[in-house]
């Protein structure tokens, strides 16, 4: 019989909402990042309730003021700028988080394969990482964003879809995102796997795959979610710059980043339109920011008070 | 660490090597070409025209030639004439370069200036209210969407006040305190919005040095505490934020695109994006050239300030993160 | 108390006064930043401008969309003998012109500007290594014959009704500029106006570049050599701001005085702004030759009925697009031709806005409304289309949603899906890849023939290596035959009769969905006088030496 050493793993949920509770900045975050998901997955029945159409046009009542029918007035279009700002809310977030979680999928791949394997496969995963890291990335950005989806050898069913522009931004974001991720679980799994409950795992014959899903991956699991977490708001935020220079989601879909850019030419005309989004993407990104942070100090044990 | 810095030398060339080859294959699979926008909005031109235009400029070879061509040209020092400003490409070059360390030098500068205090007093006095106030105040310059938060600054300060000039670009013929204040602007919005990520490291390092056992003896020993935050943690919290900055020179270097595009300031940013929209190989290649290796040499001087400064830590196992 | 008042006022004129006399310089604002200054490379909107203010073509289209001189002394006319048909050495129907320069023409160095300087320009633009845009152009002419310093006659290979004109014809300096055309190859990279764009030499208009600052501006100083009236401004200074908000802060901060209507702001942006604005500044909007529409792909099969194609014309509402987006400043277009130009025909068909008929016409054509809204034929097929344009125009985004709102209310399901320019025009409507409509302009210039873009022979294949703009593959017997008469029967009866055929033809055909024509907008300072917009490609800065201040 083998000595049993205790897996710390992440700190009990007593421990861990005490500490984040405390941190009330972080909390007051995660309210208004439930109350923003909320608010977009029910876009829809919100729009039923209002018996409003966010798609539907009509000239003959752009730019029109705050009213009890549309609670932020009209856009340039004469669309329900609330009903508009919720379906972007729902596309901004939807794209932050898969991107997001993509990136945090592949850097944990990575970032396990080569901090438990170490050797060769280290050596080459690492630069590897250090060459994507070395990218410019903005204009990086910029070229993948204008390639031709079809000189890829896309599909023509996917390349012109409405929403290959969404499944552009998703997949270039995450193929530049991991880096991060990977180098903290490297860092991390480095030393796990020369800590006594790894060793004794593997001295009762349990495979690689099973010490690494069983045993390291739920102790590297913070570092992966407070980074994961602060990504989110830099995706948010990069769309609405790709939106800037026309590269990001192409309308009539609507988000936060290209409502914005739309409304450029109306700053003086109606403000307000500029306002909204501008601020929407602030609020979200900060509060994904702020979450962020009190995570990292409810996990992480060094960054304890 | 002459092996190391050579090492890292020749991997960094190797990495500058593949992206390069990958921009340029990636600018090859952008179809279409500025040509034929000229075609759609002058009625003088026929298609004929720019199908003589495309070949004279060698578009209609394949992407492995010209970057062979292009590859051999670059290695004997001719990388050749910028096609949208018809100009060699240094000469291009040169000056937006120059813009670019003229708006990211003050920007830098002053963002450590403000980062350094203001992230020690905020870890001395975690969670109170002043570190709140500078907690709140560096997130909300990383969140900001950089183009609202430049216009906005332009409408309040150039518009509304009429205080400074809305563009970062004088007269031809101003002086020094005419180029000065027209740099204003940009440099405070850059910094507002740089600022934050440098606060948010100082702080954590700070933090961190704090815990240290031997700052509490220290403190216990009864060292006053202006000659603890600047003897001990300063040095200490000093580490992660060169690091931080080195690293920063990427995307200081060519991200500054928006903020450029706004104050109609042409500085690198914005000359990769039009070269690369304007299918202008030879400047774009040369643009990418200097902005990663710009990347790569902060990387590598991260790392040597890591090893110079903390003589503790094995150069081979210094990574960024954490 | 009165000589108090007399003094302030006094005081007040005086430094009024000052501030006036100062005031002898203009700075404009422009949205784009000219690659160049060399007037044959790389043509573009922010270049004609500011070389309109430098330099001075043969002849071009003034403000009432005709041919003038302003280099030249007179224009070519078969009643004159300046104009006629020859049969050229090659054996071609071709036609000879003469034009004499203006005797008091000089470079800004002083050297006349004589036929060495035309023969230079047409042995650099014929040669096809040069890399000059309008090759096409200089190719037509077949031989130049000089007559004296001053006078010579142009040989083309072609003939055509429209001959009077040689905009295309850009002077360049033989006296400075030859040495650097040794090597065509190295012409476009080694000439004066790359390596020493503010030598006097290379200028002859009423203004010189005295300042190149890359990327950010460009200052223009009096051309003291200059022979016409002497402009009012001292100095010019053009500075390009790409961000149309930046572009607006900044004239409202003062930093510029003035947005350039041909490259500036677009309809939409001047009006919003002008709502908040309007008292600050003179706003100018002149309608234009850019015609915007939508090509429709005639091979599909939906698009193939013409009651489809002008149902979907009838079904939307331009009028209200016109009025509601643009205050009526860009007018409802009803065929490719602008009312403003002279050969313009009043009586051809046009359509307004009849939902009702345009549901009666879908029906007809075997289009009936399935309960989901959207109508479908007996096959069982949706009534579904793809909309394209150039994405990050925001103007043409926000149209194309309206339309696609309305066709949605008769039972249309149009898709939208942008690319950016160079792709959408680079090969999506190029190669004729669209498989609905594409949205996006023409610009022409007054009685520009259609030959390229209703010809049945220019419609783009893979044989004719992708040449032509009959992007949507009309071929009509009829109308190649009155796009012929239009180019050679110039005898103004048959010719207007072939214009206003072609018109109606056009307009009962419908292979495109005529939208609006686009108009300038220009904001200018309130004291700005002697400004006229043209409404087409030659800028209203030809004429800056009528620009002045008054109050």
């Amino acid at each position: 019989m083998a000595v049993e050493y205790s897996n710390p793993g992440l700190p009990t949920h007593d421990g861990f909402w005490r500490q984040f509770a405390r941190h009330r900045l972080a909390l007051l975050a995660l309210a208004l990042v439930v109350l923003l998901a909320l608010l977009a997955l029910f876009a829809p029945a919100l729009e039923m309730l209002l018996g409003l159409d966010a798609g539907a046009a009509d000239l003959f009542n752009r730019l029109a003021p705050p009213s009890a029918d549309h609670w932020l007035g009209t856009d340039e279009a004469g669309r329900d700028v609330f009903l508009r700002l919720l379906y972007g809310g729902r596309v901004s977030l939807m794209v932050g988080i898969i991107a997001a979680l993509l990136a945090a999928l592949l850097g944990t791949m990575i970032g396990l394969i080569a901090g438990y394997f170490g050797g060769w496969p280290d050596g080459f995963l690492m630069r590897a990482t250090d060459a994507v890291i070395a990218l410019p990335l903005l204009p990086l950005l910029i070229v993948l964003a204008a390639v031709d989806p079809q000189k890829l050898g896309l599909p023509d069913s996917i390349a012109q879809s409405e929403l290959f522009s969404l499944y552009r931004i998703i997949l270039i974001i995450s193929l530049v995102g991991w880096t991060t991720v990977a180098r903290l679980v490297r860092a991390e799994t480095l030393s796990l796997r020369r800590r006594e409950f790894v060793i004794a795992a593997r001295a009762q014959g349990l495979g690689s795959p099973a010490i690494l899903c069983r045993h390291i991956l739920p102790n590297v699991a913070s570092p992966i979610v407070v980074a994961t977490t602060l990504t989110i708001g830099n995706v948010i935020l990069l769309e609405s710059v790709l939106s800037f220079l026309a590269l990001g989601i192409q309308p009539p879909t609507a988000s936060w980043g290209n409502m914005l850019n739309n409304v450029q030419d109306y700053l003086w005309d109606a403000p307000m339109l500029a306002v909204w989004p501008g601020l929407m993407i602030f609020v979200t990104v900060i509060a994904f920011n702020f979450l962020g942070d009190g995570l990292q100090d409810a996990l992480d044990p060094r960054a304890r008070r | 660490m002459a092996a190391f810095l050579a090492r890292r030398l020749a991997q960094s060339g190797l990495i500058l090597f593949i992206v390069i080859f990958l921009t340029y294959w990636l600018m090859g699979l952008m179809p279409g070409d500025p040509i034929d926008l000229m075609v759609q909005s002058n009625p003088d031109l026929t298609p004929a025209d720019a199908a003589r235009l495309k070949a004279l400029y060698g578009l209609d070879q394949p992407i492995i030639t010209r970057f062979w061509n292009w590859l051999t040209q670059a290695l004997q020092g001719d990388f050749g004439y910028s096609r949208l400003f018809g100009q060699p490409v240094w000469e291009v070059l040169w000056p937006r370069l120059v813009n670019t360390l003229i708006l990211m030098l003050p920007v830098v500068l002053l963002s450590i200036v403000i980062a350094v205090p203001l992230g020690l007093l905020a870890a001395r006095k975690a969670y109170g209210w002043f570190d709140y106030t500078v907690n709140l105040a560096s997130f909300a310059g990383i969140s900001v969407p950089p183009f609202w938060f430049a216009i906005l600054m332009i409408i309040g300060f150039a518009v509304t006040l009429n205080w400074l000039p809305a563009s970062a670009a004088p007269p031809g013929d101003a002086g020094l305190m005419d180029h000065l204040r027209h740099l204003i602007l940009p440099v405070a919005t850059l910094t507002i919005l740089n600022v934050g990520t440098y606060l948010r490291f100082m702080r954590a390092a700070s933090l961190q040095t704090l815990r240290q056992d031997y700052v509490r003896t220290a403190l216990a020993k009864g060292v006053s505490e202006t000659r603890l935050l600047t003897h001990h943690v300063l040095r200490n919290a000093l580490l992660p934020l060169v690091t931080i900055i080195a690293l920063s020179f990427g995307s200081l270097f060519s991200g500054t695109l928006i903020i450029e595009t706004i104050f109609a300031w042409p500085g690198m940013g914005k000359t990769i994006y039009d070269s690369v929209l304007g299918n202008d190989y030879n400047l774009a290649m040369v643009g990418f050239l200097l902005a990663t290796a710009t990347t790569l040499l902060g990387n590598i001087l991260a790392d040597l300030c890591y090893g110079l400064l903390d003589p503790r830590i094995e150069l081979e196992e210094v990574k960024l993160g954490g | 108390m009165r000589w108090i008042q007399l003094t302030c006022l006094l005081l007040t004129f005086i430094i009024s006064g000052t501030a006036w006399a100062e005031n002898k310089r203009l700075v404009i604002g422009i949205s784009q930043y000219p690659g160049s200054l060399h007037p044959a490379y790389d043509s573009m909107m922010a270049k004609s401008y500011i070389l309109g203010m430098t330099r001075r073509p043969i002849s071009v289209y003034d403000a009432n969309w005709e041919d003038v001189c302003l280099l030249c002394t007179e224009l070519p006319d078969f009643d004159k003998g300046t104009a006629k048909y020859v049969v050229t050495e090659s054996g071609k129907e071709g036609i000879a012109v003469t034009y004499s320069l203006d005797p008091k023409a000089v470079w800004g160095d002083g050297t006349p500007i004589t036929t060495r300087d035309v023969m230079f320009t047409w042995e650099v633009g014929a040669n096809p290594e040069s890399g000059i845009d309008n090759f096409e152009f200089y190719r037509r002419i077949e031989k130049i014959e000089v007559i004296d310093d001053k006078t010579f006659t142009l040989v083309m290979n072609r003939r055509s009704c429209d001959y009077q004109g040689i905009p295309g014809f850009t002077l360049l300096p033989s006296h400075v500029d030859r040495p650097y055309s040794d090597d065509p190859r190295e012409y476009q990279n080694r000439t004066l106006y790359e390596k020493d764009p503010t030598n006097p030499a290379l200028w002859y208009g009423p203004y010189r570049v005295s300042n190149v600052q890359n990327g950010q501006s460009i200052t223009l100083v009096r051309n003291e050599r200059w022979w016409g009236k002497k402009p009012w401004f001292d100095e010019i200074e053009i500075r390009a701001i790409e961000n149309t908000a930046a572009l607006t802060a900044n004239l409202l901060s003062g930093d510029i005085d003035m947005i350039a209507g041909e490259s500036g702001l677009t309809t939409d942006q001047a009006l919003a702004f002008e709502r908040r604005h309007g008292d600050d500044f003179q706003f100018i909007y002149k309608q234009g030759l850019v015609y915007e529409h939508i090509d429709l792909m005639l091979e599909n099969p939906i698009l193939a009925d013409v009651r489809v194609r002008r149902a979907l014309l009838q079904g939307i509402d331009r009028d209200a697009i016109s009025q509601q987006l643009f205050a009526g400043k860009q007018p409802v277009a009803h065929g490719s031709v602008n009312p403003l130009d002279s050969v313009y025909n009043p009586d051809a068909p046009r359509y307004d806005f009849d939902p009702e008929a345009a549901s009666r016409l879908l029906e007809e054509a075997g289009w009936t409304l399935a309960s989901d809204g959207v109508r479908r034929n007996a096959e069982g097929e949706k009534l579904q289309l793809e909309l394209m344009t150039t994405a990050g125009n925001k103007t043409r985004e926000l149209v194309e949603q309206v339309l696609q709102s309305q066709w949605k209310k008769i039972g249309v399901d149009v898709r939208i899906r942008n690319e950016p320019a160079r792709v959408f025009f680079g090969e999506t409507v190029s190669k004729r890849k669209f498989t609905g409509m594409a949205m996006f302009a023409w610009f022409s210039s007054p009685k520009h023939i259609p030959l390229t873009t209703l010809k049945s022979d220019q419609i783009p294949n893979e044989e004719n290596n992708w040449a032509g703009q009959n992007y949507t593959g009309y071929a009509k017997p009829e109308m190649d035959q009155l796009i012929e008469d239009m180019d050679l029967k110039c005898e103004a009866d048959q010719n207007q009769a072939a214009w206003d055929r072609m018109q109606e033809l056009y307009a009962t055909d419908l292979p495109v969905l005529p939208l609006y024509y686009r108009a300038n907008p220009y904001i200018l300072p309130k004291d700005l006088k002697g400004l006229v917009p043209t409404g087409h490609q030659y800028p209203s800065t030809l004429w800056v030496e009528n620009w002045h201040r008054a109050p």
